[in-house]
């Protein structure tokens, strides 16, 4: 099996690899490059712990072929942080305790942050319906989304960080 | 979960994507969204020696409207057809079942075609290499009995579209391009009713167009599973209704879908038709709600939704 040459951008970083043809997005974030916020659970789609955001839009890295990215832009958790400051909806996750044991925040963070980049100013219904894409055995989802209300607020300092 | 070894080719065109499966010599798959084809080739229930990315052609990216047709790309994503326009306002029941398949953000990668072309699904097909190595093959995996209903001589796999029924019952067609050439179908005829091999595409073809009838329609699609954020459908009605008559096609039973011409909108001819749709339901236990409930539910889906488009005409 050849090699392919993809090049993109990670966390607004230039990367050039040669990866396996059969390599998923998630095994070339975690295992090649160190950035281990995605995590894989399910393997198959169903639960949303691998999610990035590839061109702005919400992904399953554990569906992706690395190949299939060549070119795009790719924000991972690792890459939210500006200037040594959390992304509001880190803080926000933070204050209003919606992480319990951290598996599926990540990913929940980059869902809710796709929402946000579209719409800022979500009802609570549509971050119901954005954050069921993501499953949390924890929590009950209910701090969850008033995290994600809670950063919508924030929205001035949201705006201005991004 | 760790992938199989294959090759992994990107097509600019059609003709170049025909012409990769063609050097493969019919060990090739074709790749749009990924949501169904990457979970089967993980789970080894597809081994392909080549996987064909279609996304880099332009042309099965786009909607446009010809001849009274919208004309719908395979690749345009389940979240860009939502929120078209034309669907919003025109095709209620495809806006539903657009809604209602899986979560938010694999309608953001899952495409349309991709959608219409996913592969049956059965409790026991639908595992792990290892465990239905302990099993057993069944016929979907080339053995030589079914695991759900013992001594049975077909495959009960289920279809489990959401958009196809809508489109269905919207007199959809569908172009396919292919070694042979292109051909226009109804959707209708896509299905061979044959769970093992659930589509009548030949080699090498490729689903490149949904065609939709551009004409205000009233309709509904009701949903059958057991978690609202993502599963796929144990039982999906859809109805359409446009200048007084209406099409009702139950799915998420059995290998194909079933349409049902609903010939007026009395009462009477409802119920005819819901019973109709329940007697020819064949639900065995291969999904995760029993068979008796889900072909309980076929009547009473099918009521539900004829009524609830109704309702949106007066």
């Amino acid at each position: 099996m050849k090699a392919v040459k993809v090049n993109f951008r990670i966390n607004d970083e230039p990367v050039a690899l040669e990866v396996k043809p059969y390599e998923t997005l998630l095994e070339t974030l975690r295992e090649r490059l160190d950035l281990i916020g995605g995590k894989e659970a399910c393997g198959l789609g169903s639960c949303g712990a691998c999610t990035v955001i590839v061109d702005g839009i919400p992904l399953r890295s554990c569906l992706v072929l690395t190949p299939e990215v060549d070119g795009a832009s790719i924000t991972t958790i690792e890459g939210l942080a500006r200037n040594g400051r959390l992304h509001p909806l880190q803080e926000s996750f933070m204050e209003k305790g919606a992480v319990q044991c951290g598996f599926c925040t990540s990913g929940m963070i980059l869902t809710a942050k796709a929402l946000l980049d579209r719409n800022p100013r979500p009802a609570r219904k549509e971050v119901v319906k954005t954050i069921s894409s993501n499953i949390c055995r924890c929590t009950g989802y209910k701090k969850i989304v008033d995290a994600v209300l809670d950063a919508s607020l924030k929205n001035k300092a949201y705006h201005i960080n991004n | 979960m760790i992938l199989p070894k294959f090759n992994y080719k990107k097509a600019e065109d059609i003709a170049a994507a025909i012409a990769l499966y063609e050097k493969a010599k019919g060990r090739a798959r074709y790749l749009a969204g990924g949501t169904d084809l990457i979970p089967r080739v993980k789970l080894r229930l597809s081994t392909p020696g080549t996987i064909i990315d279609l996304k880099g052609i332009e042309q099965l990216h786009t909607i446009s409207r010809q001849r009274g047709s919208l004309i719908i790309g395979a690749n345009v994503t389940l979240f860009e057809l939502k929120n078209h326009d034309v669907v919003k306002n025109h095709f209620p029941a495809l806006y539903e079942s657009l809604d209602a398949t899986s979560c938010e953000t694999l309608q953001m990668r899952g495409t349309i075609g991709g959608n219409i072309l996913q592969n049956t699904r059965c409790l026991l097909y639908n595992k792990s290499l290892e465990w239905r190595t302990a099993r057993g093959f069944c016929y979907k995996m080339g053995g030589e009995s079914c695991n759900v209903v013992p001594g049975a001589s077909e495959c009960f796999s289920n279809y489990c579209s959401d958009n196809a029924l809508s489109l269905l019952s919207l007199s959809a067609s569908v172009n396919l391009a292919g070694p042979g050439g292109e051909r226009k179908i109804k959707l209708e005829k896509l299905f061979s009713g044959n769970g093992m091999d659930p589509f009548t595409m030949r080699p090498g073809e490729i689903l490149t167009e949904i065609r939709v009838p551009v004409k205000a329609s009233s309709g509904a699609y009701e949903k059958l599973r057991v978690r609202n954020a993502i599963d796929y459908p144990l039982l999906g009605v859809a109805v359409s209704i446009r200048n007084g008559s209406g099409r009702v096609c139950v799915g998420g039973i059995g290998p194909a879908p079933r349409v049902y011409p609903l010939k007026d909108l009395s009462k009477t001819s409802l119920k005819e038709v819901a019973q109709h749709a329940r007697q020819e339901a064949k639900p065995v236990s291969n999904a995760a709600l029993s068979p008796g409930y889900r072909k309980k539910m076929v009547q009473t889906l099918t009521q539900r939704a004829v009524k609830r488009a109704l309702k949106e005409e007066k």
